[in-house]
């Protein structure tokens, strides 16, 4: 946003016009030469190449009995006279894509902007049929117009034609000149390496983005993690370029997806990794087993910026050196606390989206994982893939595969394979950004209904443990998905506890986990994931009935196989049935209970309720917590003056429910609930969020709660 | 801010060094099978641009040394061999790195290990300038951890002890020569493919 921005940029050293030749395009060459001969038996036919950003999908009509095809690229001159040799770039074979009967291969590895004849041939067998008539064509230049500002910025990778990556520095520059030339941009600093490096975030919207995290949460963002891993920098090369096109793209679709939501990218969250090109940062700490844990300053970063900004999709990007993937490795968040509904959602983002797209445009998405049991793609929840499922966002991993492989040649660490790598990010990146457009009611309704089950408390945890993936009905896209990685007796506990227990020392100890043997405190971190805690009189309470229940037994107890403390479990108090008024003082734990009478909290009262009945009035005045998650409340629901945590998610309160003057700092959660009679919120020190999922109200809705 | 000036300091130095100039009137020649995947021509970071480089900003930009580099960074090593007045560097090309180590040996030689990573540059290092047809020609050269390997021709390419080939030779540096290399040099165990190396 330009009025925030008035430091003098260079931004000259950044436009297209200082490197990058003109190259236009000249469409005319685009169509088929007319054949002036009758196929020859097994020729191919009907061959198309349509250009888009570093690509080329190149496109034929099957011949009978073909195995494979081989796709044949030459450089050619304007006049069509070939400059270079003709070099098969690609192996087009029935298990690339969902859809045989229209094959397609994204032909990508060349200089945007460069003039070329395809050619393609089947296979009867290993014998080579004849070769189709060649189509020649320009390949489209790199985006935006040289002549318009903002289009006309380029990245270090641009301009050095990939043969150098974007430095941090270069990468500071590039977007702090998008973001002061374009209204939709704003760029935020969520956090900074253990070396000092920012680590930035673009925030991109239409006509502006949203100003606070709150309010960008409510258009329910995607968000896009491009660098965790400093030695696997295609995808970020590649959110480079997509800023870019958000940010001064004019295009309908553009505008249509950013009047919708709110694109959040965060180019380099490592920032050190990719400075000094290893995987993990500074300290060595691979960050990608990291986000539950949060010890190092760049994870808890991006958690805080999860906890703020509440994307509901999110990509993670890497590469992966192994020839037996495909083109375009991803996964869900398989681990099993990880609620149904987003493991479903994710992966009809996968198969039904991503598939479906890249049997059209050619690329040969995959399931993560390879031949012969791989030990990759499993259940650690300290994997941004798994954090991020079980804090209820649908998503997936992604990786570009570096090696060569079955379909295409082995390129090394040349300028070639990384754009193939880079513009195959591009490609899944947008695609992605559809999905959400396209499929977002979905996408809310199941991290609606996932974090009512969560906040319900349902369920056995596991601890470590994968749900099964399984494999694409044939000819689907890949030999072989991920292991099964079931969990193990001993990492399952069937009776879930109603909270954890944590002692002061547990709780705002020293930690030696971090950079330099200092870490945050458990406190600290708790807060950067957003959980709701109770002070009590020995300690500090974390109840289950939350939305992040599936990922705090994992940090919170002794079972877990990469937990913080070994908290306390405490189990519920009530479980049956209760007949006559209740109250109660102290900490009070109702599971599946049922409570026939009122229930009344004494200053200072803990209630935890999950899949209880109460056929009464609930009164809260000056407790210490109050939760309710997946219960039902027949008569109005009173709470006030709470100084500490409130939460109410999948509810239904058969009355009036009143929330007032409750002082805890955080906001009061208020979810998914259904009320029948008026919602009133006020005074409360933080406004009560429903985490857009909405409530459903016969009744005025009013004060503090009036858009919930 | 401390950053902002850097950009502006990193925009200008990387323009000069990649554009093609006039100034450059020698054009070098490299040869290798691999020469024709790495910049060429007037692309940006092609061999005559490089030939007056500095040995870590030349690396910078021959593609398939971006592990080399980074490695010849953190061994913090560049002074010491761009104060000498000839070197030749052997450099393995990331695939023979990823054939080599595992993803965390290679951290951990390049964060925490970083004496036993100098061990292992110097044994990719040459005191003299050597070209291709040097190599071919010698029987053996001395490398900085003061190993002797073997060298002999293969094909139109160099030898390099008993597993390692030039695939792109005679890059021309300030200081020196460079030659792409298959394979990593020395004595370090080979730990490619253990470990948890995934997403
Ligand atoms: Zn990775």
């Amino acid at each position: 946003m330009n009025h925030r921005r008035s430091t003098v940029i260079a931004i000259s050293a950044l436009l297209a016009a200082t490197f990058a030749p003109v190259v236009t395009s000249t469409s005319a060459f685009a169509a088929p030469l007319p054949a002036f001969a009758a196929a020859e038996p097994n020729q191919v036919t009907d061959l198309t190449v349509s250009q888009a950003d570093g690509f080329a999908t190149v496109a034929w009509t099957p011949v009978p009995g073909a195995a494979d095809y081989q796709i044949e690229r030459t450089a050619v001159d304007a006049a069509n006279a070939p400059t270079g040799t003709p070099t098969v770039v690609g192996v087009w074979r029935p298990n690339r894509q969902i859809n045989n009967e229209t094959p397609t291969f994204a032909d990508a590895g060349f200089n945007p902007g460069t003039r070329f004849q395809w050619r393609v041939r089947a296979r009867i067998g290993t014998a080579e049929q004849p070769y189709s008539s060649p189509v020649f064509d320009t390949t489209k230049a790199p985006w935006g117009d040289p002549a318009v500002a903002g289009q006309n910025l380029r990245t270090q990778w641009e301009t050095t034609q990939a043969a150098q990556y974007t430095s941090d520095a270069n990468e500071y520059a590039y977007t702090a000149a998008v973001d002061q030339l374009s209204e939709r941009v704003r760029v935020v600093e969520i956090g900074r390496t253990v070396q000092n490096r920012p680590i930035n975030m673009l925030v991109i919207g239409y006509p502006t983005p949203p100003a606070t995290p709150a309010a960008v949460a409510a258009t329910s963002p995607l968000a896009v993690n491009c660098n965790v891993h400093g030695n696997e920098p295609g995808d970020r090369e590649a959110c480079l370029i997509m800023a870019r096109q958000l940010a001064f793209s004019n295009d309908a679709r553009t505008l249509g997806l950013l009047k919708n939501t709110t694109v959040l990218i965060v180019p380099t969250i490592n920032g050190d990794g990719r400075a000094a090109n290893t995987r993990g940062n500074t300290t060595g700490q691979d960050l990608n087993r990291d986000y539950s844990l949060i010890r190092q300053p760049e994870t808890a970063a991006y958690v805080r910026m999860l906890r703020d900004y509440r994307p509901v999709a999110g990509y993670d990007g890497h590469e992966y050196g192994n020839n037996q993937a495909g083109d375009l490795p991803m996964l869900p968040p398989r681990h099993q606390n990880v609620a149904q509904q987003i493991f479903d959602e994710s992966l009809d983002m996968i198969e039904n989206h991503m598939y479906v797209e890249g049997a059209k445009d050619g690329w040969w998405a995959c399931p993560y994982g390879c031949a012969n049991g791989s030990g990759v793609g499993l259940s650690e929840e300290t994997i941004l893939r798994n954090t991020l499922g079980l804090k209820n966002t649908v998503n997936s991993l992604l990786e570009l595969r570096s090696s060569g492989g079955a379909t295409r040649p082995d390129e090394g660490n040349t300028a070639n394979n990384r754009r193939r790598k880079t513009f195959s990010a591009l490609w899944t990146f947008n695609q992605f950004m559809d999905y959400h457009h396209n499929q977002l009611s979905d996408i809310k309704k199941a991290r609606g209904e996932a974090i009512e089950f969560q906040a319900g408390n349902n369920g056995r945890i596991v601890f470590r443990g994968s749900r099964v993936v399984p494999l694409h009905p044939a000819p689907h896209p890949g030999e072989a998905g991920p292991r099964e990685d079931l969990p193990t007796p001993d990492m399952i506990l069937d009776n879930a506890p109603c909270a954890y227990k944590l002692t002061e020392a547990q709780y705002n100890g020293a930690r030696t986990d971090g950079p330099n043997d200092v870490g945050a405190t458990v406190a600290e971190r708790i807060a950067a994931h957003g959980w709701k805690v109770v002070k009590v009189a020995d300690g500090y309470v974390v109840p289950l009935a939350q939305p992040e229940r599936g990922l705090i037994p994992l940090l919170l107890d002794e079972q877990g196989e990469e937990e913080w403390v070994s908290g306390e479990r405490v189990y519920p108090t009530l479980t049956g049935r209760h007949n006559g008024p209740l109250t109660i003082s102290g900490f009070a734990c109702l599971s599946g209970a049922t409570v026939n009478g009122p229930v009344n909290l004494r200053p200072g009262a803990t209630l935890v309720a999950t899949n209880t009945t109460i056929s009464g009035p609930v009164n809260a005045a000056n407790a210490a917590g109050v939760f309710f998650g997946d219960s039902s409340v027949r008569g109005p629901l009173q709470v006030a003056n709470t100084n500490g945590p409130v939460t109410v998610i999948g509810t239904n309160v058969s009355g009036p429910v009143n929330l007032v003057n409750n002082t805890n700092g955080a906001a009061p959660y208020f979810a998914g609930n259904s009320v029948s009679g008026p919602l009133n919120c006020a005074g409360n020190s933080t406004a009560p969020t429903n985490l857009e999922v909405r409530n459903v109200v016969n009744g005025p809705r009013a004060g503090q709660c009036s858009t919930l | 801010m401390r950053t902002r000036l850097l950009a502006v300091v990193m925009v200008a130095a990387l323009a000069v060094a990649g554009c093609t100039s006039d100034e450059e009137p020698s054009t070098a020649a490299v040869s290798g099978p691999l020469c024709g995947e790495l910049p060429k021509g007037d692309e940006p970071g092609n061999p005559t641009a490089l030939a007056s480089e500095s040995v870590d900003q030349a690396l910078q930009w021959i593609t398939v040394l971006t592990t080399f580099e980074g490695a010849l960074r953190a061994s913090e090593l560049v002074p010491e061999l761009e104060g000498k007045k000839a070197i030749t560097v052997l450099a393995p090309s990331d695939d023979a790195f990823m054939a080599k180590f595992s993803q965390d040996n290679l951290d951990e030689l390049m964060i925490k290990d970083k004496d036993a990573l100098r061990t292992l540059l110097r044994a990719h290092i040459v005191d003299r300038s050597l070209s291709l047809a040097d190599l071919r020609d010698a029987d053996s050269v001395t490398t900085l951890d003061g190993t002797t390997v073997k060298v002999s021709e293969a094909d139109k390419m160099a030898r390099i002890g008993d597993e390692a080939t030039t695939v792109c030779a005679d890059y021309r540096i300030a200081n020196g020569r460079v030659h792409v290399i298959n394979h990593v040099l020395g004595n370090f165990p080979t730990t490619a493919g253990q470990g948890d190396s995934g997403h």
